[in-house]
């Protein structure tokens, strides 16, 4: 952990499927803390639990065991509609695929997590408009989806994620559905955002340029934490 | 960060905008289910259009066969048939029902249960005295007629038989028949002779099997009754068929010891078929759209796993379950508008072009009623309102199990699903 104050803070967390009648146990007493403007990568192979600790540190999905604190709040115990409001403010998404509404434009996409918040149509169009700026889709937001290529559509992917401002921007490989120098240059323009504006990225990959790029890594297997190295340097 | 109340119109019109375009991603599954409902909202307005068609035709039938829209007689004759007891104060109601603007035309009857003898056998037959110059233009009597011709002012010794009557007595045209009736003061039984001057078929069992028609006077002569009537029939300008009749008929003409009764009173077992009739068309309606709305759920469930990890991630970005829950009922609105759309025109379509042809039914007896005519399905504004309307709402409430299925939804758990 870098030196920042903590933004995520899970502590044993456990989490246990029923497959039929067998339980399966996806992670085991995890640990974890994670300073404000970290760039993480949560790497394993496949069914080590990434995605669970993700979906659990994101509130998505609820611990059987242990607890998570995002900012200070203890997530794991919020539900409904506090919960929903909670990653509505907190927290941003980026997922592999089928990120976007297909029926609605890029500036609707983007905009929709504002929509939620009741933030005013005028600060709204501002800030997608700034947003396009960022990721580099300028003149693009009345295109839909289905008219955009997978990395303009992870791209704008970021965009929905970034543009209210949250805490923490969470990843769930993001480039699992992109050619190598799509998958490339989307890291590179989320790790510039990570310095730039000091937001806070945890993603979830096995993709070798995600662990290349990343700050520190969080290597799981078989549902425990085996390795957690932070690197110095770009 | 959030700047204000999430809760406001503008999130409702998005989660609209996207709840209607999301409707026609799958065109053909949506243009599918919207046939299944529009198709079964335009088979419940012909139906409707047909019933009602149908049952104004048997009333008119009914109606203007015999019996008129509605009937004044003295109170307790139609309980008792006593020849006794006449309409009271016949010149004051007659001069009402002259001066009265509602009233279209009358027919004054007498009547009596009798014996009518013919040469070969004897029956029993209720005798109707009318008075042929106002039965004539009154009543189809004369339209019946399939031997013969009707009755003539001047002709008193005339009698128009039913077809069945004449059958079962061995009587034709010409033949002579003797009439046994109560005189009305002393019960006495007295007789007149008759010719039979017409055979008539209505096609009504109790008409052509039991009853005959004379002249008034010559029936009021035969009961001691000069000058007297049994029965007013009338004929109401206004006439709705089977909507209710005007509740200034009754009181107006019921008074002075005599009693007005509408046709729904003097055919209870007509009105009670048609109420029935009416009642099962409801039943059929109500069966109909439960079957509609298991597609209508079927459709929503195979939308919502087709979208499951958009949905998954709508509920990730921060959508609450409520607001997840109207996205569907809107679907299922969208789906209902566009179904209401497809069903009021292919029902407007059907249920206009029957109105014009018709439909021949004749032939066939409903509730004791011949149909004689063809019958015209009639369009009403209800079939276009009423029920789209609870199309609509029949609609919302087959998406409230989707709707309530997509907010419990856990955004892990929706995405996985699609995994």
């Amino acid at each position: 952990m870098r030196g920042g104050s903590v933004l995520i803070e899970a502590e044993g967390l456990s989490k246990i499927y029923r497959v039929g009648e067998i339980d399966v146990s996806a992670l085991k007493a995890v640990d974890l803390k994670v300073a404000r403007g970290e760039f993480t990568a949560i790497a394993g192979p496949s069914g080590s639990g990434k995605s669970t600790l993700l979906n659990i540190l994101s509130g998505l999905d609820t611990p059987s065991d242990g607890r998570v604190s995002l900012a200070g709040t203890p997530i794991s115990e919020m539900g409904g509609r506090t919960l929903s409001d909670f990653r509505r403010d907190h927290i941003g998404f980026i997922f592999q695929a089928y990120n976007l509404i297909p029926v609605l434009t890029v500036l609707e996409n983007i905009e929709y997590v504002m929509l939620l918040q009741g933030v005013s149509r005028r600060v709204r169009r501002e800030r997608v408009r700034e947003m396009l700026s960022t990721v580099g889709l300028e003149g693009m937001e009345n295109r839909r989806p289905p008219q955009l290529s997978g990395g303009q559509q992870q791209r704008v992917a970021v965009a929905r994620a970034m543009v209210s401002g949250p805490d923490l921007i969470l990843a769930d490989e993001p480039t699992a559905n992109l050619d190598s120098a799509t998958g490339a240059a989307l890291l590179d323009l989320m790790r510039e955002l990570n310095e730039r504006r000091g937001m806070t990225f945890l993603f979830s990959s096995h993709d070798r340029m995600i662990m290349d790029r990343a700050r520190r890594l969080v290597v799981l297997k078989d549902g425990s934490l085996v390795q957690d190295v932070t690197r110095s340097g770009p | 960060m959030g700047t204000g109340n999430p809760i406001g119109p503008p999130i409702m019109l998005f989660l609209i905008k996207i709840a209607w375009m999301n409707s026609f991603r799958n065109a053909r599954r949506t243009l599918l289910a919207g046939l299944a409902i529009g198709i079964g909202l335009a088979a419940l307005i012909f139906t409707d259009g047909l019933m009602i068609g149908m049952s104004d035709s048997i009333v008119r039938i009914a109606t203007d066969t015999f019996m008129g829209h509605g009937q004044v007689h003295a109170e307790g004759f139609r309980s008792t048939r006593d020849v006794a007891r006449v309409v009271k104060g016949l010149p004051g109601v007659l001069e009402r029902l002259r001066a009265d603007p509602e009233v279209e035309r009358f027919s004054l009857r007498v009547q009596t249960p009798g014996m009518l003898a013919s040469p070969a056998t004897s029956g029993t037959v209720l005798l109707y005295g009318v008075d042929p110059g106002l039965e004539r233009p009154f009543s189809r009597v004369d339209e019946a007629i399939v031997e013969g011709s009707f009755l003539e002012r001047e002709d008193r010794r005339r009698i128009l038989v039913g077809s069945k009557l004449a059958e079962a007595l061995e009587i034709g045209l010409g033949d002579r028949v003797v009439v046994t009736a109560a005189e009305a003061e002393s019960g006495e039984l007295a007789q007149e002779m008759f010719r039979v001057g017409g055979i008539f078929r209505f096609g009504v069992r109790e008409l052509d099997g039991g009853v005959g028609f004379a002249h008034i006077e010559t029936v009021q002569r035969l009961l001691g009754l000069p000058g007297e009537v049994h029965e007013i029939a009338l004929h109401l300008k206004s006439f709705s068929g089977t909507g209710a009749m005007d509740a200034g008929f009754r009181s107006r003409f019921s008074r002075n010891g005599n009693e007005a009764r509408s046709w729904r009173e003097l055919m209870p077992q007509l009105s009670a078929i048609l109420d029935m009739s009416g009642f099962s068309s409801l039943i059929v309606g109500v069966i109909l759209f439960a079957v509609v709305s298991l597609g209508i759920v079927n459709t929503l469930f195979m939308s919502l796993h087709e979208r499951i990890f958009e949905y998954g991630v709508l509920r990730a970005v921060g959508t609450r379950p409520g607001r997840m829950a109207m996205m569907i009922l809107f679907e299922a609105g969208a789906l209902s508008l566009f179904s209401i759309l497809i069903g009021c025109g292919i029902g407007f379509a059907v249920t206009f072009l029957y109105s014009v042809q018709g439909i021949d039914y004749s032939g066939i007896e409903f509730a004791g009623v011949t149909l004689r005519e063809l019958i015209f399905p009639v369009l009403r504004l209800e079939q276009f309102v009423l029920f789209p309307v609870c199309v609509f709402l029949f609609t919302l409430v087959a998406g409230i199990y989707p709707a309530v299925f997509a907010a419990r939804l856990k955004p892990a758990q929706a995405m996985k699903m699609y995994e």
